[in-house]
């Protein structure tokens, strides 16, 4: 990513395309420890999300480091029944979409 | 003549015999099945472990005890300590979302691998692949 080239456009182009794909409910633009910097959701969704997404992905972040001190987490996906949450950390920021994987089909 | 008592005890411990025997042709069955689940699930390991990439396989129960392994014993403890425990974080992060909701399957995607779990009933399969090799 050059930092130095992308502005607060690009960003929300890019929200708004994530954001037009079928079945995609909502999307998070988040720091680390779960600050929120942009949300397609609710206040209070977007609260609850960043608090346990940004726990989460800590927590998949140390398991990747404690099996190989090489390694970084790249990509978390978390599918239930209902929904799928995409977690996509970088740097210091994280991004989740959230989406229904019922509603990608096809 | 009178039924002598000692042969009513008799005919209630034939019963429970019976009873017993019956439940014990059940749990035969059931160890049957069982068994035979057990090679279903070796080819079923043995299948995805033919797969390109794929680097091992681990079957536990969600609390991390090893069923079925095709790593090390050092790296499959490893491995089933720190992923049943994530994966019982995710699968109470979707419970926490939405109290009807269940977790289905969890992919940890790094630089060098993606690993896969999927829980069912009370039971997870992980499985490690490199994601490099699957292109």
């Amino acid at each position: 990513m050059a930092s130095g080239n992308i502005n607060v456009s690009d960003v929300e182009e890019t929200l708004a395309r994530i954001k037009s794909h079928k079945g995609v409910e909502g999307v998070v633009i988040m720091t680390k420890e779960g600050a929120i910097i942009q949300s397609s959701l609710s206040e209070e969704d977007s609260k609850e999300y960043a608090a346990l997404i940004s726990s989460l992905t800590e927590k998949a972040s140390s398991l990747v480091d404690t099996l190989d001190a090489d390694d970084e987490l790249n990509f978390l996906r978390v599918r239930s029944k209902k929904k799928e949450i995409m977690v996509a950390p970088e740097g210091s920021f994280v991004l989740v979409v959230i989406q229904n994987p019922n509603a990608t089909i096809d | 003549e009178r039924v002598p008592p000692s042969f009513h005890q008799r005919a209630t411990r034939m019963q429970e015999c019976t009873v017993q025997y019956t439940a014990s042709v059940e749990v035969f069955e059931q160890v049957n099945m069982a068994t035979n689940t057990a090679s279903e699930v070796e080819e079923t390991m043995a299948r995805i472990r033919s797969h390109k990439g794929v680097e091992g396989v681990v079957i536990m129960t969600k609390e991390g005890a090893i069923i079925q392994s095709s790593l090390s014993e050092d790296q499959s403890k490893q491995h089933a300590a720190l992923i049943s425990s994530l994966t019982e974080k995710a699968s109470l992060l979707i419970q926490t979302l939405d109290p009807d909701d269940d977790l289905n399957f969890l992919r940890i995607r790094s630089k060098k691998k993606e690993i896969m779990v999927a829980p069912d009933n009370g039971f997870l399969m992980m499985v490690i692949q490199n994601p490099n090799a699957v292109e």
